[in-house]
């Protein structure tokens, strides 16, 4: 564990060094900023659309941030043969994948955390701080970018960059599609499609159990026993991401 | 017993479902306690690869590997490895006593043990003077010692070097030769890989030659000179490619260009 945290603060150090990390981090404040200027708005309306968006923003940057450390993570060690020196040091390889993915979530955490000060200093600056909803919101968008960044991780072990690239967006985008599955299923009348397309919507993630944002900026709680639920269905899935990518590491010649 | 040991070891890259490199056929080999172990051939022989399997980063097709008794994966053998691979390269935003602690760390080494070590080891290859220096600033020659001060950081009874002295000046190669010697002395069993002849012939103590994947022939220099009949080693190294070209129907053209590109 020792040395997976090791690899982890390495791997920190290393996401810090890239553009992109401020580069997207800056855009996405923007956008946060930019929200507090539709101020042809009602105060209140104003102060939803702010929220609104913040959340939407964090999310979005959050994944793109996710995505794009995760496959620095494996395939940049490899591309600058780095790998060779590590993997003749006394690692396993499991230590290895699972220091990817604590150094990843630290620069999640990290960007999450930045954008969300912000966020947090705009609500103060409208006279409306942040209730305990609020945090909730932000905490399970923290879950699912977790998720996004394990499964990016354990594609990397297998799969090109170019396949990973594309393979994550889709699957972000279908995450979130995900609920309007059942409806479409019904329509679908050849049996095995059916079949295929009932097994793929019991194991895709469903992004949108992490987003709550709908109901909180109306004013609508969330109880902390769907947030609990809702962080159990995160884990298990980063586990099993996580497991895959170790078990496909395992095998990998670099 | 033998330190390292390697039975009928192949491997085979699978470029598509037609096309395979037979990149290391059939090596059996082992490498005793405090030798300088010498692997020789030319480009694209299989050395990289061989050293490779030794230390897990890549599997073999066939055969088996033991390493101080365990196979090549082992975690507590590792602890007695230093790797220093072709043409290495490191975090390069690191500055040398920064990637020397990494490692040592990966080794469970107490903190002061490794600035201890570091210490010594920079003054050792010479990067003294280059402590608050990041890797990107290196030259060529300055990466592959900071590469070999990474080796030894745990001070390992086996070391395995994978060109040690490719972008060395001659100073450098001897430096290098003389460290290796020292380090030698002290007790360290040292496996390394060259196409560089006259740099191997100084300081192993027994050597294999690599051609196309096939070990061609292992033993002390001397032995393997007179073997041969041949005047040094370039000529013992032409004379053993010509001879397993010949029994395995290779033209002499293809021996004379291998000739030119040792
Ligand atoms: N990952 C790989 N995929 C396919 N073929 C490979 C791979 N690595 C090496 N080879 C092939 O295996 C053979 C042996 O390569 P290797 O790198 O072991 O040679 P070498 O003796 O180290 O050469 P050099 O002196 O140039 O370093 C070569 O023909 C090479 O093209
Ligand atoms: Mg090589």
């Amino acid at each position: 564990m020792k040395k997976a945290w090791t690899i982890a603060l390495n791997t920190f150090h290393e996401s810090l060094r890239k553009k992109t990390f401020y580069i997207l981090l800056v855009v996405a404040l923007v956008v946060i900023g930019a929200s507090r200027f539709f101020s042809f708005l009602a105060a209140e309306d104003e102060l939803k659309m702010i929220k609104d968006v913040s959340f939407s923003t964090i999310e979005f940057f959050g994944a793109l941030i996710a995505i794009f450390t995760a496959l620095a993570a494996v395939s940049g060690e490899i591309e600058k043969r780095t790998i060779y020196t590590l993997l003749s040091k006394p690692i396993t390889r499991s230590n290895f994948i699972i220091g990817k993915l604590i150094g990843q979530s630290l620069i999640i955490l990290l960007n999450v955390a930045l954008m969300s000060i912000f966020f947090i200093g705009l609500l103060f600056f409208k006279k409306s701080p942040p209730d305990i909803q609020t945090f909730k919101t932000i905490f399970l968008i923290f879950i699912e970018l977790i998720l996004i960044g394990s499964i990016t991780l354990s594609v990397a072990t297998f799969a090109t960059d170019a396949f990973n690239l594309i393979f994550s967006f889709f699957l972000y985008i279908i995450g979130h599609l995900i609920s309007y599955g059942t409806q479409m299923l019904e329509r679908i009348e050849n049996v095995v499609l059916q079949r295929l397309g009932n097994m793929l919507y019991h194991v895709i993630p469903n992004y949108e159990n992490f987003n709550i944002k709908d109901k909180i900026v109306v004013g609508v709680d969330v109880s902390w026993q769907y947030v609990g639920q809702t962080t159990l269905y995160g884990i298990i899935y980063i586990a099993i991401a996580v497991l895959i990518g170790i078990h496909f590491f395992y095998k990998r010649e670099v | 017993m033998a330190l390292i040991e390697t039975r009928e070891l192949s491997k085979v890259y699978t470029l598509s479902s037609k096309k395979s490199v037979t990149a290391l056929n059939n090596v059996t080999m082992s490498i005793e306690e405090g030798e300088i172990f010498g692997i020789l051939g030319p480009n694209g022989s299989g050395k990289t690869t061989c050293l490779k399997l030794l230390l897990g980063i890549i599997f073999p097709t066939e055969g088996e590997i033991s390493i101080m008794g365990q196979n090549q994966y082992s975690v507590v053998t590792k602890k007695n490895i230093g790797f220093l691979p072709e043409n290495p390269y490191y975090y390069d935003y690191l500055t040398g006593p920064e990637i020397l602690k990494f490692y040592g760390k990966l080794f469970d080494m107490p903190p002061g043990i490794i600035r201890e070590r570091t210490d010594s080891l920079l003054e050792l290859v010479n990067l003294n003077n280059a402590k608050n220096l990041s890797l990107k600033h290196y030259s060529k020659g300055m990466l592959e010692r900071i590469g070999l001060a990474v080796s030894l950081i745990n001070d390992p009874k086996i070391l395995i070097l994978d060109e040690p002295t490719t972008g060395l000046d001659p100073i450098g190669c001897k430096e290098t030769r003389d460290l290796l010697k020292k380090l030698h002395d002290s007790g360290k069993t040292i496996l390394l890989s060259s196409h560089f002849l006259s740099e191997v012939e100084r300081v192993c103590s027994r050597i294999v030659i690599f051609h196309k994947g096939n070990l061609l022939t292992t033993g002390t220099l001397e032995s393997l000179l007179e073997e041969y009949k041949a005047e040094n080693l370039e000529d013992l190294f032409v004379k053993a490619i010509r001879k397993f070209d010949s029994e395995t129907g290779q033209t002499e053209e293809d021996a004379i260009n291998l000739q030119s590109s040792v």
